[in-house]
């Protein structure tokens, strides 16, 4: 067996002189740990935690001062949480969390150190190696003219009239970002890929696809920006990853194909499943947010699982779950690493096929987007029916004998621009709403195709330009008069409460939010 | 079939000129043609057939049928408020009632069971309102199960203008699947299940 990995991640003030004293006095110090010193427990986030499994250690273990010595105050409050959240989603990615393990020691208390790296090496020998394969380094491979030229056929750039529809619509520039499709369509064009506006530029786009919308030319804009940021991603540059690109690290973890993902562990005992279904619910990978986000908003996004599969029941559907469901690697494609996705895509149509699955229902219109149009398109054969849950939850109404129960709220909507824009039904999640027995629903000023985007996709790019480009889109929904803000992706719920946040002007634009899926669970009846 | 005498007098009523007849036709034909029982048909003809109310009596039995009329009716199909006011009086304890539910208000009535669906509007949603008859045939068929699934849908394929059979036969599954949905719906009442959630 290979020697374990164990990372160890010392506070430079308290237990580092611990552990020194443990190297002076020549004590055996276990030989799988490797000792990193940091300067304080606190300034580990989750993603620089994560980092470490992703790279393939076997365990990691936080030492940092007790509470009330940290050096800077706070630090041991916040490592605690970050290892308390970390833990929850080492448990849903099948890792376990006791790979990862917090302590606290004084300098002086030397053979506590010992000892506890001594019992931590022997609860790792137990759970055994960790069953990640770190990705390996390649060699940048600089973009060359003629890949570019491809993409630039390939998409229609060189269709561009530079009429500039794309600018007036683009929801960056609009936010003031000095940012424009029409422009980095031209410096492309021009052989410019290189420069650091350019770069810069690849990043900023939201893929919203709003610009493809408008284009005369029907150029298209997001598909370029997509494969712009596989070829740069190549070449050795670095994306916009928001949260550190912690949620790229983990889907990445999860193209390890020995990996056992145990997602659904947590649902609530009164679901009901058929194990040997010909129909398979996939959730997305809303429980992983709603740990990563635990302490900052408090989401509950996991909900819209549990209310899907509850809608299901009701309509006497049984779905099968895939215990073992990864992430689609919707995002991992749309933030430039294709190779990845290809991992996953590939691990998770093998997977799903070896359970006999015939038609997959989501409630993510990302995973509905991925599943049912990338993957072919991205050359991964889909052998089973895509169905988003609000085209069977129409039919099944449209059966009859279902009403909706009052709902004593204003509501509006966003549109999830995977749903609306890119696949190109707007009209979808509206025929549910129509259904709805609310006081009254107000659409906001943009709408339906020509929706406003929530402000980020595929984790990639948060600045203050999508900040304001957010408080935008939550004015728009004040100005309906509206008290309900319907959603229908948990990220759009995700960014639009984060922008709710603001100490400025929460006041303005703090507006509840529920998912529709939700929604119409909670209020559908039997008449 | 189980050796108890199986006899089902059904009573479709209706203003002239909905298809009452067609569909009292595809009801018979199914059951005799279909599922090989015996049915006979007769029909209303007269000056009511033409704008008033209209009736077709159908006698489903698996044995021979020696008289053709309904006397009262185990099943009555009322499709305009007219032909319940003049047929209500023959309502047995256990018949069972379906109505056009915008068409008719059966108000206080004595029965077995009462079902309504809106067959004429879900027809007009299909786009013809004409096809309110066989939409009234596809929730008939589910509720009462008095005919197979089967032998109604090739019955109305079949009894259609040619040509129309698609649209027809998407009324039928209208009307069946509305059907279905409710006996659900009455069955997860008795298990006092209203919601998703509760």
């Amino acid at each position: 067996m290979a020697q374990l990995k164990i990372v160890l991640f010392v506070c430079n003030w308290g237990p580092h002189a611990a552990f020194q004293t443990l190297q002076d006095a020549g004590a055996s110090i276990p030989p799988e740990v490797r000792m990193i010193r940091i300067p304080c427990t606190g300034r580990m986030s989750k993603s620089l935690l994560f980092r470490a499994f992703e790279m393939g250690a076997d365990g990691v273990a936080l030492v940092g001062c007790e509470p009330g010595a940290c050096r800077y105050g706070s630090g041991t409050e916040v490592a605690e949480r970050n290892v308390e959240d970390m833990r929850g989603i080492l448990d849903l990615l099948g890792l376990g969390g006791d790979r990862l393990r917090q302590a606290m020691f004084l300098p002086e208390e030397s053979d506590a150190l010992l000892a506890f790296l001594q019992d931590f090496c022997k609860v790792i020998e137990t759970i055994g190696k960790s069953p990640v394969i770190p990705a390996i380094q390649e060699e940048p491979v600089a973009a060359d003219k003629d890949a570019l030229a491809v993409l630039l056929t390939r998409h229609d750039i060189l269709a561009c009239q530079d009429c500039g529809k794309c600018s007036s619509a683009c929801p960056v520039t609009l936010a003031g970002k000095p940012f424009s499709p029409r422009m980095l369509a031209g410096a492309v064009i021009a052989g410019d890929a290189g420069s650091e506006s350019t770069r810069n530029n690849v990043w900023s786009c939201l893929t919203c696809g709003l610009c493809y919308d408008r284009c005369p030319s029907a150029v298209d804009f997001p598909g370029f920006i997509r494969d712009m940021r596989s070829v740069l991603k190549a070449a050795g540059v670095s994306g916009c990853e928001a949260h550190e690109g912690f949620f790229q690290s983990c889907m990445r973890t999860m193209t390890s194909p020995t990996l056992a993902v145990r997602k659904w562990r947590w649902l609530p005992e009164d679901i009901r499943l058929d194990p040997n279904g010909k129909r398979l619910f996939w959730g997305g990978c809303a429980p992983y947010f709603d740990m990563y986000f635990k302490a900052h908003l408090g989401i509950q996004t996991r909900d819209i699982l549990v209310d899907s599969l509850r809608l299901l029941n009701f309509f006497d559907i049984f779905p099968a779950l895939l215990d073992g469901e990864r992430c689609c690697g919707h995002d991992l494609l749309w933030s430039g690493d294709r190779k990845n996705f290809l991992k996953l895509a590939r691990l998770n149509v093998d997977a799903i096929e070896r359970q006999g699955i015939e038609e997959v229902i989501t409630a993510c219109p990302e995973c509905y987007r991925a599943l049912s149009h990338d993957y072919p398109e991205q050359g991964i054969a889909v052998p089973f029916k895509v169905t988003h849950i609000f085209d069977l939850v129409d039919a099944e109404i449209s059966k009859g004998a279902v009403g909706f129960d009052r709902l004593d709220r204003h509501l509006t909507f966003q549109d999830p621009c995977r749903l609306s824009r890119l696949e190109g039904r707007p009209d979808l999640p509206r025929k549910l709403l129509d259904r709805l027995n609310a006081d009254g629903f107000t659409e906001m000023q943009d709408r339906g195709v020509s929706a406003l985007c929530c402000g980020n996709c595929a984790w990639v790019g948060c600045d203050s330009f999508t900040k304001s480009l957010q408080v935008k889109r939550l004015r728009q929904a004040k100005a309906t008069g509206g008290d309900l803000l319907v959603t229908a992706c948990p990220k759009c719920q995700i960014h639009l409460r984060c922008a709710m946040e603001d100490p400025f002007i929460a006041h303005e634009i703090q507006m509840e939010t529920m998912d529709l899926t939700s929604i119409v669970a909670r209020t559908i009846r039997w008449e | 079939m189980t050796s108890q005498s199986l006899k089902k007098e059904i009573l479709i009523t209706g203003f002239g000129g909905q298809g009452i007849v067609l569909a009292g036709q595809i009801v018979g034909k199914a059951a005799s043609l279909g599922d090989h029982l015996e049915s006979t048909l007769t029909q209303s003809y007269g000056p009511e057939a033409r704008g008033g109310a209209c009736s077709a009596h159908v006698i489903i039995s698996d044995s021979f049928i020696h008289f053709p009329y309904v006397r009262h009716p185990d099943i009555l199909v009322c499709m305009s408020q007219g032909g319940f006011d003049k047929f209500r009086h023959l309502l047995k304890e256990t018949s069972t009632l379906i109505t056009d539910q915008d068409l008719v208000h059966p108000g206080d009535v004595v029965c077995g069971d009462v079902f309504a669906v809106p067959a004429t509007r879900m027809a007009e949603e299909l786009g013809r309102k004409m096809m309110a008859n066989i939409v009234m045939t596809g929730f008939f068929t589910a509720v009462t199960q008095a005919i197979s699934f089967e032998s109604a849908q090739r019955m109305v394929a079949a009894s259609v203008p040619k040509g129309t059979e698609t649209l027809n036969l998407s009324a039928f599954g209208k009307g069946h699947d509305f059907g279905v949905a409710t006996l659900k719906g009455r069955r997860k009442k008795i298990e006092a299940v209203r919601g998703a959630t509760a």
